[in-house]
């Protein structure tokens, strides 16, 4: 049987090389756009990861905030403040003995 | 049987048990279908409560006076937990609740049990360094209270699960509370909670509730607080209540309420550690005979119908006057007084005179009309109306005794918005705590402005009054009640109390009370003061009316408001 093993052997070679080409090519291409695609999604998972601690991190704060804004209220009530003028600062009430009632003078016209 | 038979029966078997499991399916999809699609959702679906937040209450300058917090609430699912008991021991060291009760509720068959609900961070964090993980953690808005007592019975409180119970927080629950929202979450096999997104997501954002100002100050409630605690105490009295008005407006700048001497004053942080009868505004709720501070409704009512003149001479030298088959008598016996005196002195005999000459019909008339008998309107929940007999019930002896303050129940509210009458110039205002409601936008809700009720008496009615008021002040039972640099007026009051055991007058229980506004020359403000079974010196002259007189001088001093002695000219200075 005659055989053309080496001119086919050529042209299959040639016609393999290039269409293993466009296989890696195309594998590439559909590698590279699931790495783009999945990595889209990784990208958004670790986004949507961050959104949520810093939420939670604005919650927390939100939170804290309030707490101090309810402390600050409690610290200065009446109460506490001439407590501590009283006490602390050794401020006196001023006595009735200790006031005078004086005449303001009229404005001349 | 040949093997063609035996195959086409074993596929006549499998075709059938196909067209058995084909059929069955058809029920269920179609016959069933309805039921099974509403026991799916029941099973699959769970609504899930989105709290709205509870609006804060503020005072008239934008303080805040009630404010809620986010905080921790411990939570465990029973059929989680592998060691209950020792678990309950562990936790009941941390949040101080019995051992017992916390492995009750442990061992419940229920799937979700709260173990402790608002719990302070300090505790919360507590629990967290256990490091179990049976338990879990929620937030749960919380209502405090920063300035503690401080208008506790005005605020009132709310409960566990955020609703108003008493006082303005129940009145204006609708306001405050707002709307909560909700998510259809789904519940995965093993009950867990998937909220699912996506298009389908079915929610409602809750609305946050509105914030309340009031007409209240906290400084001269603050004052009025401290002052009225301070005679309670030194009198060892049952109670009392302070009153601060704008008599223009009706705005209420104080309502203070002092529990009984030895008593903490009420605070709604913790309200179970009081009695409830310590949770309610007594400044609205109770009544009490007024006494003299009564005589005043008299007065303007006679002086208005022109049956008397202020300098007219009234033969009290008798000392005491026979009404019906009633004797009643003075303090002490007086001579010949002028009306003026006679209500400067306190007579019960001239006033009686008066009355008398005035009739039943025209001060029935003149009582309704400074309020009495009628609510207020005043925003705290539970007021009542008072004790007014009606006038065609009255005996022989009533217009006597009402003229005095007796046999009539007032509440002290009624008592100074019927003094802010003689203050403003003869129109009765409507007491009110609430100025504005705030929508969470900033915008003005609601703005309540001052409601006249209607006029009582004339302009020159008032001013005769306020004239024979600053009498009682200047040299009659009330000068203890003259504040430093400014004019006064007002009227002591010391009335008998019902020994509820025999039903007539005790001898030893007695209200103290003084009502008056300041400056008389300009009245910016009506201060009532009702002092609950003083004991030793029991008199209003005494003992209310010197509350009366700080509250003024602090009162007016932080509203800056100037000295009116000596024509308006006076300047009060430290020595």
């Amino acid at each position: 049987m005659q055989t053309r093993t080496g001119d086919i052997g050529s042209f299959v070679f040639e016609r393999g090389k290039r269409g293993s080409l466009r296989r890696v090519m195309a594998v590439l291409m559909i590698v590279a756009a699931l790495l783009l695609y999945v990595g889209g999604k990784v990208r958004i998972v670790q986004l949507g990861y961050q959104i949520e601690a810093l939420e939670k991190e604005k919650g927390d704060l939100e939170r804290e905030n309030r707490a101090l804004r309810i402390e600050a209220a409690s610290l200065s009530s009446p109460a506490r403040i001439e407590e501590l003028a009283l006490k602390r600062l050794g401020m006196v009430r001023v006595a009735k003995e200790n006031l005078i009632v004086v005449k303001r003078q009229q404005r001349a016209k | 049987m040949d093997k063609r038979g035996r195959i086409l029966l074993i596929v006549v078997m499998i075709g059938l048990g196909f067209a058995l499991v084909a059929g069955r399916l058809m029920y269920l999809q179609i016959v069933d279908r309805t039921d099974l699609a509403a026991r799916a959702e029941r099973q699959q679906q769970r609504v899930v409560k989105l709290e709205s937040k509870r609006g804060t209450i503020f005072d008239r300058r934008k303080r805040e006076l009630a404010v809620s917090l986010d905080v921790q609430s411990v939570y465990g699912i029973p059929s989680d937990i592998e060691n209950p008991r020792q678990m309950a021991q562990q936790l009941s060291r941390i949040l101080r609740e019995d051992p017992k009760t916390l492995e009750r509720r442990l061992t419940s068959d229920k799937h979700f049990v709260w173990i402790s609900r608002k719990v302070g961070p300090g505790r919360a964090a507590q629990v967290k360094d256990l490091g179990s993980k049976d338990v879990g953690f929620r937030f749960e808005s919380r209502r405090f209270y920063p300035k503690k007592t401080l208008a506790g019975t005005v605020l009132g409180f709310t409960g566990m699960d955020n609703e108003g119970l008493e006082g303005l927080e129940r009145s204006y629950d609708k306001e405050l509370r707002g709307v909560n929202g909700w998510v259809l979450a789904e519940k995965d096999a093993m009950g867990r909670t998937v909220f699912p997104g996506g298009p389908g997501f079915q929610y409602r954002l809750p609305k946050a509730g509105n914030d309340v100002i009031l007409t209240i100050d906290e400084v001269i409630q603050h004052i009025a607080d401290r002052e009225l605690e301070r005679a309670v105490t030194a009198a060892r009295a049952k109670g009392g209540v302070c009153i601060v008005m704008d008599p223009a407006t009706g705005e209420l700048l104080a309502l203070s309420v002092a529990t009984a001497h030895g008593r903490p004053a009420f605070n709604p942080n913790e309200p179970q550690q009081y009695r409830s009868s310590e949770w309610r505004n007594r400044g609205v709720t109770d009544v009490f005979e007024p006494g003299s501070i009564f005589k005043v409704v008299l007065a303007a009512a006679a002086l208005e119908e022109k049956v008397v003149h202020p300098l007219e001479k009234i033969d009290c030298s008798a000392g005491s006057i026979k009404v019906a088959d009633r004797v009643i008598n003075d303090a002490h016996r007086n001579g010949v007084l002028t009306f003026t005196d006679v209500i400067a002195d306190s007579s019960n005999v001239g006033t009686i005179k008066v009355a008398l000459r005035l009739g039943r019909e025209r001060f029935a008339k003149y009582i309704a009309a400074f309020g009495f008998g009628n609510k207020t309107g005043v925003d705290i929940p539970g007021e009542i109306p008072g004790l007014l007999k009606d006038r065609r019930l009255w005996s022989g002896v009533s217009i006597a005794s009402i003229a005095i303050g007796q046999e009539i129940g007032v509440t002290p509210i009624q008592m100074a918005a019927a003094y802010g009458v003689l203050a403003n110039g003869g129109m009765l205002m409507k007491p009110y705590l609430v100025s504005q409601i705030v929508d969470q936008s900033g915008g003005v809700g609601k703005k309540f402005a001052p409601q006249p009720v209607g006029r009582v008496i004339t302009q020159e009615t008032c001013a005769k009054v306020s004239r024979m008021l600053q009498r009682v002040i200047a040299s009659g039972t009330g000068k203890q009640a003259k504040p430093t640099g400014y004019s006064a007026a007002g009227k002591t009051g010391t009335a008998q109390k019902i020994d509820l055991r025999t039903g007539q007058y005790s001898k030893e229980e007695y209200v103290s009370s003084f009502v008056g506004f300041v400056p008389a020359s300009s009245p910016k403000l009506v201060i009532l003061v009702m002092v609950d079974t003083p004991e030793g010196n029991i008199y209003g002259g005494a003992v209310a009316a010197p509350v009366f007189r700080a509250v003024a001088e602090q009162s007016l001093a932080y509203l800056q408001v100037a000295p009116d002695e000596g024509g308006g000219s006076m300047l009060l200075v430290n020595r």
